[in-house]
């Protein structure tokens, strides 16, 4: 990384929305938001809040000057409610004041009467009462009914996970400046700054033309700023398109993680057939995704997940059907992984189930089944790599997981009331958005007359080194001192109709258009030098800031070459374009090739139980990870543990709950992320000679797949438990919460008789 | 200390003052307490909207401000000062991401009143700066990349140096239970330990 890019963090120095200086004239809004979660509107009173001194304005529906929709792939969500409320913190009425803090009290000083109608939360009653946002989608291959009758074993269930709050620690922010004219420019914190120009042109009546939106950094993001940054932009842009005068929303911690969106909670049924040895013939799964009140992305979201609904593993018969919910809780939405890690716990589960069954270890069923070169995806898509088997049995062999099962299983031996466990979790995760035509690009690329260098590209940095990646791709490129690079801010005016920055594919995509800027560039410099030089083209190439002619190092330095190429009126700048080729897929036979290439890895989880308490540990993740020829090797394994960790949040005390449509977890304090005391020793490793013919400069995307390392995290508790009690049937609901553990350890013998639990007493003493 | 202040106003609906009130520890409490019975004594009450005349000392400086008594030291910084390497979190006392040392010790700005801090040291992350340089730990959080995206980023810095501070040779155990009040949502984690390790032999002037 350059120091250019990461000192500004520790000097306090980065700017997020929240950090610029406020405007003359700056106002702030806030949003009244629905209390109830299903409810008719009968009155709707804002004088009392107009009335208050310092309120600018207070804004309806009504006031929409263009299409009250925000909707992306379904037209279902309106920006701010109209007769009706769907969910506990949709946006009914925005407040514009002074202050924040007036703003806010105008929004309580609101009166509105409701009419309360019966809400849905659960996504099976949901699916009963014909309440779906799109219709259901089912993947297949080979033939599942038949299949069954040539299975030795076949076991099924359910399977729950939980929805995940992103937490990420800057909330969701807008800033939005009128310019000449209709025009205005917005600061927003998104990760898709296009999707805010579009939809902020669509609510105002406005062109696309009239509005730039920019983005300098996000203070974290992780899906939960893709479809949900856009409203407060929106909101905030309403106001001061109708104001002419600067306007601001931050979202409070609360407000936030009431309003927003979140992962998806899955509640699924699984059925799974193996013959004798543990090789799976046929899997079969239904997925009742809870999507909210709205679509969002959730489409979306469940194709991944019938995409990744047999995980690492081949399987030649397979029938997944998803379903898409609408309930009455916020819309959920993208969040790292994107629909593909409740599908891998589903499969993970069966799989574990199965080996219950069998009476073998999960890891058999693992190791039998990797997905190997070749072998077909149920989409019809065939494995480029036997990166699934190399990953796995790289990971045995480098932390020696024989050993490790023969010292969990001694020390079980030899303790009563702790327990360990471990488990085995492979990845592999498809790369490539799977709506095929957001997998483009592009990048612009300035090269001054000092020799300093500009990149622009569509790609965000949101902390996942997007940026850093970007410097080394160019610098590479032109050969140039990467301290002679930045990379600016993702500006809708200088790099247009960008895909979000999501399903990991921001360096692979930005980075190619990168790449291709930056050689058609120097392909024009070459000339001049080889003018200069009196040689050929083909023998002139540049490195380290210095032209090479002939093989040697001429006297030739890269700020005479550009301010010679700029006097001899050669242009300096280029935008280029990159599309992902060969993708495609066919939603009528659900079958294609939708992605350019497979991330692959393995984990191996070790847990500690206390099964007196049910409390546990996390202690340590070996991972052989396939990063290809990774671009930044340090900035990769920032990701692939910061992966993991969130990945084992999410399966371990990160549980979101609602009643009655209403969060209970809004607060830190009642929703837990990992901290530093709850990490794991990690060891991550990368896997060797892997390089990718299909990305830039060989790499691979890294932002997601590490996630689904967490999964293991589950099952390594599981299995520590089943040690404590083997005489009880694993369940499958995450996360796996130390209230969870106790109740399967205990549960039973405390609702029981007196003589039941003197019998349990017992066992603490055994 | 402050000139006026009124302990038994019913709080204002604003949403930090709420936020703080709801989750006040127990620092706070005892602050907001020994207000109260001088307050009591002194029978002068301000206007929720009245301003008191307060002298901030911060990274070396002295600021004299009017504030109203019930602004954070975080919003102060943030709004008064445009010291905003300090950042947002919760506005609760949950995240660590307003960190910042108070007479050398750390503390969250969201919880602190910034009538309270009148009389102390304030450190901010801008105060770390060794004239245009990096201290210390600035310097080991780049060797070591302890951030991703850089927001928790000033908190856990501060937070580190305020640990070191206390304790120049903490055990790998110390350092996670005295980082342990400083989130990192990108779970930066590892490398933050290590950085805090780092950091402490950098201050020792050992391993560069």
């Amino acid at each position: 990384m350059s120091n250019r890019e990461i000192a500004p963090h520790t000097r306090g120095e980065s700017m997020f929305v929240g950090d610029l200086p406020d405007p003359p004239g700056l106002l702030h809004a806030a949003v009244l938001a629905s209390p109830v979660p299903h409810a008719r509107i009968v009155r709707l009173d804002t004088t009392p809040a107009a009335e208050i001194d310092g309120v600018e304005c207070v804004l309806t529906a009504a006031d929409i000057p263009g299409e009250n929709q925000i909707g992306g792939i379904v037209h279902d969500e309106p920006l701010l409610a109209e007769g009706a409320v769907h969910f506990v913190g949709q946006p009914i009425v925005v407040t514009i004041a002074d202050t924040p803090r007036r703003a806010r009290e105008a929004a309580q000083a609101i009166v509105v009467e409701y009419d309360e109608l019966p809400g849905i939360f659960d996504p099976r009653q949901a699916a009963a009462a014909g309440s779906l946002i799109v219709p259901s989608r089912t993947f297949s291959s080979g033939n599942v009914d038949e299949a069954w009758a040539s299975c030795k074993v076949v076991v099924e269930g359910h399977a729950e996970s939980g929805g995940q709050e992103h937490l990420y620690l800057e909330t969701q922010a807008a800033l939005v400046v009128p310019q000449e004219g209709r025009r205005l420019r917005i600061v927003s914190s998104t990760q898709a700054p296009t999707a805010v120009q579009r939809i902020v042109a669509r609510v105002l009546g406005l062109s696309m033309n009239d509005l730039e939106v920019d983005v300098a950094r996000l203070g974290g993001a992780f899906g939960g700023k893709e479809d949900q940054a856009t409203p407060w932009a929106a909101i905030a842009a309403l106001a001061a398109s109708i104001l002419r005068r600067p306007v601001r929303i931050t979202l409070t911690r609360g407000e936030d993680n009431r309003m927003t969106g979140k992962r998806h909670p899955y509640s699924s049924d699984f059925k799974i057939g193996l013959d004798a040895e543990g090789r799976i013939l046929a899997y079969e799964a239904t997925y009742y995704q809870n999507a909210g009140a709205a679509a969002d992305l959730s489409p979306a979201i469940l194709e991944r997940s019938l995409f990744h609904a047999t995980g690492s593993y081949f399987v030649p018969n397979v029938r997944v059907t998803g379903l898409s919910c609408r309930t009455n809780l916020p819309p959920f939405t993208a969040f790292r992984g994107f629909g593909a890690p409740q599908a891998m716990f589903v499969m993970e589960s069966a799989i574990v189930r199965a080996a219950e069954v069998m009476g073998i270890p999960p890891k058999v069923i693992q190791q039998m089944n990797l997905i190997g070169e070749g072998d077909a995806f149920p989409y019809g898509q065939r494995a480029q790599e036997g990166n699934a088997r190399r990953a796995f049995n790289e990971v045995l062999e480098r932390y020696d997981v024989a050993s490790l099962e023969n010292e969990v299983a001694e020390f079980n031996l030899s303790h009563t009331l702790v327990k360990r466990g471990i488990a085995m979790m492979p990845v592999c995760f498809g790369i490539s958005f799977t709506s095929t035509f957001l997998n483009q690009a592009a990048a612009l690329v300035h090269v001054y007359t000092d020799g300093s260098v500009s990149i622009s590209t569509g790609a965000v940095e949101m902390g996942q080194g997007v940026n850093a990646k970007m410097l080394n791709v160019a610098a590479h490129s032109l050969g140039v001192d990467p301290e002679r690079i930045i990379v600016e801010t993702t500006n809708t005016l200088r790099v247009a109709n960008t895909s979000p920055t999501a399903a990991s594919s921001g360096a692979d995509m930005n980075g190619r258009a990168t790449e291709i800027a930056c050689r058609s560039i120097i392909e024009r410099l070459r000339k001049v030098a080889a003018e200069i030089l009196d040689t050929t083209v083909d023998q002139i190439t540049i490195v380290n800031d210095r032209v090479m002619a002939d093989g040697k190092t001429s006297e030739l330095k890269w700020e005479r070459l550009v301010s010679e190429a700029y006097l001899r009126r050669v242009s300096l700048s280029t935008q280029a374009h990159y599309a992902t080729p060969k993708i495609h897929f066919d939603r009528e036979t659900e079958k294609g090739e939708p992605f350019a290439y497979h991330a692959y890895g393995s984990a191996v989880v070790e847990a500690t139980v206390d099964c007196l308490r049910g409390t546990y540990t996390i202690d340590r993740v070996g991972t052989v990870h396939d990063a290809g020829r990774s671009l930044n090797p340090l900035v990769d394994m920032g990701q692939l543990e910061g992966g993991l960790v969130q990945g084992i949040g999410w399966m371990t005390v990160e549980e979101l709950l609602f009643a009655d449509g209403r969060n209970l977890t809004d607060t830190l304090s009642t929703y837990k992320i990992p901290d530093i005391l709850g990490v794991p020793e990690i060891e991550g490793h990368f896997l060797e000679d892997a390089d990718n013919p299909n990305a830039v400069m060989h790499s691979k995307a890294i932002g997601e797949p590490p996630f689904m390392y967490g999964i293991g995290a589950y099952f390594a508790i599981l299995d520590a438990m089943k040690a404590f009690r083997p005489d009880r049937k694993t369940f499958f609901h995450a996360p796996m919460t130390p209230e969870r553990v106790l109740m399967f350890l205990h549960g039973d013998r405390l609702q029981a008789s007196t003589e039941e639990i003197a019998e349990a007493a017992t066992v603490f003493q055994r | 200390m402050p000139r006026k202040i009124d302990p038994k106003k019913e709080p204002d609906k604003g949403v930090t003052r709420r936020g703080f009130l709801g989750s006040v520890g127990a620092g706070a409490v005892a602050a907001a307490t020994g207000v109260a019975h001088r307050a009591e004594a002194v029978p002068e009450i301000t206007e929720p909207d009245e301003m008191v005349q307060v002298a901030l000392r911060i990274n070396g400086r002295t600021h004299r401000l009017l504030v109203e008594p019930r602004w954070t030291l975080l919003f102060v910084l943030r709004e008064r000062l445009a010291l905003t390497g300090t950042k947002v979190g919760c506005e609760r006392g949950e995240c660590g991401s307003c960190t910042v040392l108070i007479d050398g010790r750390t503390r969250y700005a969201c919880m602190t009143l910034a009538v309270e801090a009148e009389g102390t040291e304030i450190t901010t992350v801008e105060g770390l700066l060794d004239g245009e340089e990096l201290g210390e730990v600035q310097q080991a959080f780049v060797m070591e990349d302890a951030f991703q995206c850089g927001y928790c980023t000033s908190g856990q810095v501060v937070a580190a140096e305020g640990l070191l501070r206390a304790n120049p040779s903490p055990t790998l155990n110390d350092i996670r239970h005295g980082m342990s009040g400083n989130l990192c949502r990108c779970a930066a984690y590892v490398h933050i330990f290590k950085a805090v390790d780092h950091a402490a032999e950098l201050k020792k002037g050992g391993r560069q």
